[in-house]
């Protein structure tokens, strides 16, 4: 959908113009449409789809920045990126067709975030259609911007709830010289502590450093013991070295590049997915309290830099759903719910209830018609 | 750029001092001052014009506004109290920290207080394992690196002016500086934020104890140039000291081949940590002053060009960037043997705003990014402006990310040159804007470029940008009159 057709639809639904008495429709943003489970339940009695407006708008590789429309599918820009060398360092969970637009409405990222940041590091601007009906850009399509007020880093991961994303640019990486995965057994749970500490201390940012249970690692058809996956990148020599460093760390073997794929597609559907953040001094808490647990269907896996422990829960588990959240919700920590059972969210507390987001939310959709509900509150 | 001795841009809108129209009458002066000191002191608060003399100006020449009174607090309970007094009074602030900001950002605009934020200067924790550090905003930006190097760790946010710049004003502009090529601006760095915003209430932005859920409002106030509220304590990460770094000195006949080597590196996908560009006249600047760093004084052009990393493979990445330059043109490519010889060649960069201030009794720095491809081709613009205009230009600046510095030394007593100064720096910005590129890439709108701003906004984004800041501070006392022209505000307020 264009952005005109994105606006006049917006308009239309909170009333703005004629029939301004009829009450306003909230309205269901869509991208590939294979996230909408994700996130809250959304009441709305009509939606966008972004899917059809898919066109990379700008390429220059040189420049190393991309602009393209919402609905540009991942898989499509790095096909285009991929022939120049280059990549957009975003990794979320998902299929390969999520949509730029979704991937950065609702910041997802994935292990590649270990090295390059999620999406509001990636993100230099922006065209929406606000809540209110306004088209609106932000920043612009340089590396560095400082001009105005930061409206690029409040859309990117409001789910939606203040405008509807209809084209973004973004920063491209080169991709490195060599990309090789390795996977290192995790030690006893008596020495993941200090084992960790020496992992933060190497004098290398690998591309990922992401932890897999034992559950895990055999639904990606490694060995099936929990295991440390480090995804290296840099110049021959650079890789040779840090090839090096981490033999020290355990028994390693070489994992195919396509684990990281086949990771971000593992969860089944159906399934709940929460996940639990803190400090990286605290990630062997949170791993001994969340991974390690005796249910052998719980998959679970844990990005070492942010100290990020992501636990699925699939609908076939044992375990029922309620003690499941208990765990989680007694871990303590930041908790972020991706995924439950519809009937379990109202167990979740909204972030967005805060006065100062409460004006947030109205300056920019005062009719609350956008994704309403998916955030929680009003929103 | 445009440059006046007493007030703002003609373009900007209504004069600051009616900037804000949600103002009720304004309290006695004096009564102010007194119920200021009341909380910090005597000492504390300064009223006397001599003294305020100093808080009338920032980095930036050309600008003066002298704030109603100036006031500073030397504790967080200090500043809340401070900053709610003003809310009960409706008393527009400016919050400063070393005013070293290059914008006229940190003036006070519409008969503000300034509340200046040196004194709050302690770096209140460090913590090594998770590479965190907590400091009042008014910690100076080089005494955190400092004490984060006893961790082997740095604060990786490095603006040329980082020995006097405070951590506060750095989150204010979100600055930038040489190493954010590699490792970002400040934004990528602030993860908390303990905020008073303008009404007295404290918010929490960010979080240092994980993810973050709901608005990016930490996102949304770093870089929002004081309009959204005080810090009162930053949480910023600290970035491990590599294991190994290369520093080369690349130098060019030409400031063309200079800009095509740089635009080489960057399409061949290296990373250097920093990629630095001065042309002829800055060199010759550096090199008559006491900064001399031995670059060629007969160059055209040179790069300085950091790499860091594992030491294992960084000679591989030296090796490509020297055939990069080369071909490019580059007469000579040198890599500082020692860390003294990398220092001397850094200090000259750092130090370059400096040396010019020798030649020329004012010096206008401007700021603006282009797309990376387009370097050549805008310097090559630059040149013919400044030609046009019969003025020189320097330019020394962060190639690596097309964030462009020219420099014009001038003698603000001669009308006349003053005068094609602004109308150079005019030309400037039409040029970066005309390129694909933006108004400020570091530096901020401040009141500076707002008249720039309507240029590269429609008035629907401008007027989205004024909501934010309602959000914030819907009494706009925060710093009123600063970064979007006020006219565009109203017009939103009027839909």
């Amino acid at each position: 959908m264009s952005t005109g057709a994105v606006q006049h639809r917006v308009r239309a639904g909170a009333r703005l113009g004629a029939g301004a008495a009829a009450p306003a429709a909230a309205i269901r943003i869509v991208g590939g449409g294979g996230w909408l489970d994700a996130g809250r339940p959304v009441s709305s009695s009509e939606s966008i789809s972004l899917a059809d407006d898919a066109a990379i708008v700008e390429y220059v590789p040189g420049d190393l920045t991309l602009t393209a429309r919402a609905g540009a599918t991942l898989a499509s820009i790095s096909k285009a990126t991929s022939a120049e060398g280059q990549w957009l360092a975003l990794d979320p969970f998902g299929a390969p067709t999520g949509t730029l637009g979704a991937t950065i409405a609702t910041g997802s990222s994935g292990p590649l975030a270990h090295a390059f940041g999620t999406p509001r590091d990636t993100v230099l601007g922006l065209e929406v259609v606000t809540g209110a009906g306004e088209i609106v850009r932000t920043g612009g399509r340089v590396v560095k911007n400082v001009a105005g007020f930061d409206l690029t880093r409040l859309f990117t991961g409001a789910w939606g709830t203040l405008a509807v994303i209809t084209e973004a640019t973004v920063r491209l990486r080169a991709r490195p010289e060599r990309d090789e995965t390795v996977g290192v057994a995790l030690p006893a749970e008596s020495e993941l502590d200090a084992w960790l500490a020496r992992l933060r201390a190497l004098p290398f940012s690998p591309l990922a450093l992401e932890m897999v249970n034992a559950t895990l690692a055999t639904a990606l058809g490694l060995e099936p013991r929990a295991l440390l996956l480090a995804r290296l990148g840099g110049n021959e020599h650079s890789v040779r070295a840090q090839h090096q460093l981490l033999g020290a760390f355990g028994d390693s073997s070489a994992a195919p590049t396509r684990v990281w794929s086949a990771l971000a597609a593992i969860e089944p559907a159906g399934a709940a997915v929460v996940r639990v953040s803190a400090p990286p001094s605290r990630l062997h808490a949170l791993w001994a309290r969340l991974a390690v647990g005796s249910d052998p269907t719980a998959l679970a896996h844990a990005t070492v830099g942010r100290g990020i422990v992501r636990c699925i829960r699939p609908s076939s588990n044992a375990t029922p759903i309620a003690a499941w959240l208990d765990t989680i919700s007694r871990t303590e920590g930041t908790h972020i719910f991706e995924r439950l059972p519809a009937s379990e969210w109202s167990r979740v507390p909204s972030r967005v209830i805060d006065p100062l987001s409460r004006a947030v939310r109205i300056a920019f959709d005062p009719a609350q018609i956008l994704n309403r509900g998916i955030l929680g509150g009003h929103a | 750029m445009a440059l006046h001795t007493e007030t703002r841009s003609p373009a900007s809108g209504p004069p600051p001092d009616q900037a804000d129209g949600r103002r009720g009458a304004l309290i006695d002066t004096e009564k102010l001052a007194a119920q200021l000191a009341a909380i910090v002191g005597e000492r504390g608060v300064l009223a006397r014009p001599s003294e305020l003399a100093t808080y009338s100006s920032d980095g930036l020449p050309g600008y003066r506004l002298r704030p109603r009174l100036a006031v500073f607090p030397t504790s967080k309970r200090q500043l809340i109290d401070v900053v709610r007094l003003l809310a009960r009074e409706k008393t527009p602030f400016v919050a400063r920290g070393a005013g070293t900001g290059l914008s006229a950002g940190a003036l006070a605009s519409g008969d503000a207080v300034v509340v200046g934020l040196n004194r709050l200067n302690r770096i209140l924790s460090i913590d090594p394992v998770n590479r965190l550090a907590v400091v009042e905003p008014g910690a100076v930006n080089v005494t955190l690196t400092r004490a984060a190097g006893a961790h082997g760790l740095h604060y990786a946010p490095d603006p040329s002016s980082q020995t006097a710049c405070t951590i506060g004003g750095n989150v204010a502009e979100n600055s930038g500086g040489p190493h954010c090529l590699k490792y970002g601006v400040t934004l990528n760095h602030v993860i908390a934020l303990d905020v008073i915003l303008a009404s007295g209430e404290i918010v929490k932005l960010g979080n240092a104890d994980g993810e973050v859920d709901g608005y990016d409002l930490l996102g949304a106030f770093v870089g929002s140039e004081g309009c959204f509220g005080v810090a009162l304590e930053v949480t910023v990460k600290l970035t491990p000291n590599p294991e190994g770094v290369r520093t080369l000195l690349a130098d060019f006949m030409s400031i063309d081949a200079g800009a095509r080597a740089t635009s080489a590196i960057i399409a061949a996908g290296i990373l250097p940590a920093a990629l630095e560009m001065m042309d002829g006249p800055t060199i010759r600047a550096v090199e008559a002053s006491i900064y001399a760093a031995g670059y060629p004084a007969d160059a055209g052009a040179v790069l300085l060009i950091e790499l860091d990393g594992l030491d294992a493979g960084l000679d591989a990445d030296v090796a490509l960037v020297e055939l990069h330059c080369l071909s490019a043109g580059a007469r000579t490519v040198r890599i500082a043997a020692n860390e003294e010889e990398r220092a001397r060649l850094w200090q000259g960069r750092k130090k370059a705003f400096g040396a010019m201030g020798r030649i020329a009794p004012d010096l206008v720095v401007q700021d603006a990014v282009i797309p990376r491809t387009k370097l050549p081709d805008v310097l090559r613009e630059i040149a013919a402006i400044a030609d046009r205009w019969q003025i020189q230009v320097c330019n020394v600046f962060h190639a690596g990310d097309g964030n462009l510095h020219p420099n014009i030394g001038y003698d603000s007593r001669n009308a006349d040159e003053s005068k094609r100064v602004g109308f150079a720096m005019r030309d400037i910005m039409q040029a970066c804007i005309d390129a694909g590129g933006t108004i400020t890439g570091e530096h901020g709108i401040g009141l500076d470029k707002l008249e720039y701003m309507p240029q590269i906004f429609s008035p629907e984004s401008l007027a989205a940008q004024c909501s934010l800041r309602d959000a914030f501070d819907p009494e706009r006392r925060a710093n009123p009159g600063k970064v979007v022209p006020v006219h565009s505000c109203r017009e939103w307020r009027g839909a």
